[in-house]
């Protein structure tokens, strides 16, 4: 884990809404975009989340370089707008997998002491 | 959906984030909304798409500040308010010995606050337009604040001030827009 770590700038660990965001994009490959990623997110959370939220944390991710972002064909169901469609960049993939990693090794052997609290 | 609820919300998101991103967001509203619409009544339906507007401004104006667009827009109000106060100063220091009678002063400093006001509009808009907007509020927010703590100038006086300071700020903005409509 140290190793994974150390090869890491400092400070790319990601917040939990980033992993919970960016975890949702990976599920829906190419139907990520700003809707079905808020969906995903309650359905699977149960948390109520806004679609600025989700956007806000999108934004970030780009300006980060964790994901990248399209824009679709406009449909008629959206009122003649098109989609903006979301994926995950190589380094997003890299962050994600520390991040999920440092979690685990953090958290490794500790639902003993939860199961007794 | 009316028409005018549509152009609302565009206005709030337009305002938060860019024009393509937020065409975007409302599209995803509108795209969830009609999914909502097959399951659920108008009225519950309505209520969450205002909910979800009403969430978002807090996480979009914080990415909005991030951008740095408010920053630029604070800043330059500020500076342009300040830089009227100043010029407003000089102005009436110089504009004031030519009379001893007080309601020529006054007039001169009701022109030189307006004229101040309406140069630094100018200079905001030109900077950013939201600024110059924020600026006429602050001349409003500040007049008041003046007048509510002073009561010896006259009621002209005082609604002149009110009155004038905002609209010589949006008067000069409207004027950079114009001409930059005129020369591009």
């Amino acid at each position: 884990m140290f190793c994974y770590i150390e090869q890491m700038p400092r400070g790319e660990f990601l917040g939990s809404l980033e992993q919970i965001v960016m975890l949702a994009v990976v599920r829906l490959g190419s139907d990520a975009y700003g809707m079905t990623v808020r969906r995903e997110i309650e359905e699977r959370t149960g948390r109520e989340i806004s679609i600025g939220a989700v956007y806000a944390t999108l934004e970030r991710l780009e300006a980060k370089g964790y994901v990248s972002s399209f824009t679709g064909e406009p449909t008629a169901e959206r009122g003649g707008r098109a989609k903006r469609h979301f994926e995950i960049e190589a380094a997003g993939h890299r962050v994600l997998n520390a991040s999920q990693e440092a979690l685990r090794n953090m958290s490794e052997g500790l639902s003993r002491r939860w199961k007794r609290a | 959906m009316s028409p005018l609820t549509l152009a609302l919300s565009q206005r709030i998101l337009e305002r938060l984030m860019p024009p393509a991103q937020a065409e975007a967001l409302l599209g995803d509203l509108l795209e969830e909304r009609r999914l909502r619409l097959q399951a659920g009544s108008e009225v519950s339906v309505s209520g969450w798409y205002w909910r979800q507007l009403a969430s978002s401004v807090p996480a979009l104006l914080w990415a909005s500040m991030r951008r740095g667009a408010w920053l630029v827009t604070v800043v330059t109000a500020v500076a342009s308010f300040i830089a009227a106060f100043g010029i407003q100063l000089v102005l009436e220091s110089v504009l004031s010995p030519m009379t001893t009678s007080k309601s020529v002063r006054a007039v001169v400093g009701i022109l030189s606050f307006a004229a101040a006001l309406a140069a630094c509009g100018y200079v905001a808009a030109s900077i950013r337009l939201g600024a110059a907007r924020l600026l006429a509020f602050l001349v409003f927010a500040a007049t008041c604040a003046m007048l509510a703590t002073s009561t010896r100038a006259p009621l002209w006086y005082e609604g002149s001030l009110l009155v004038l300071g905002p609209v010589a700020t949006i008067a000069g903005a409207t004027l950079s827009g114009w001409l930059r409509r005129v020369w591009l």
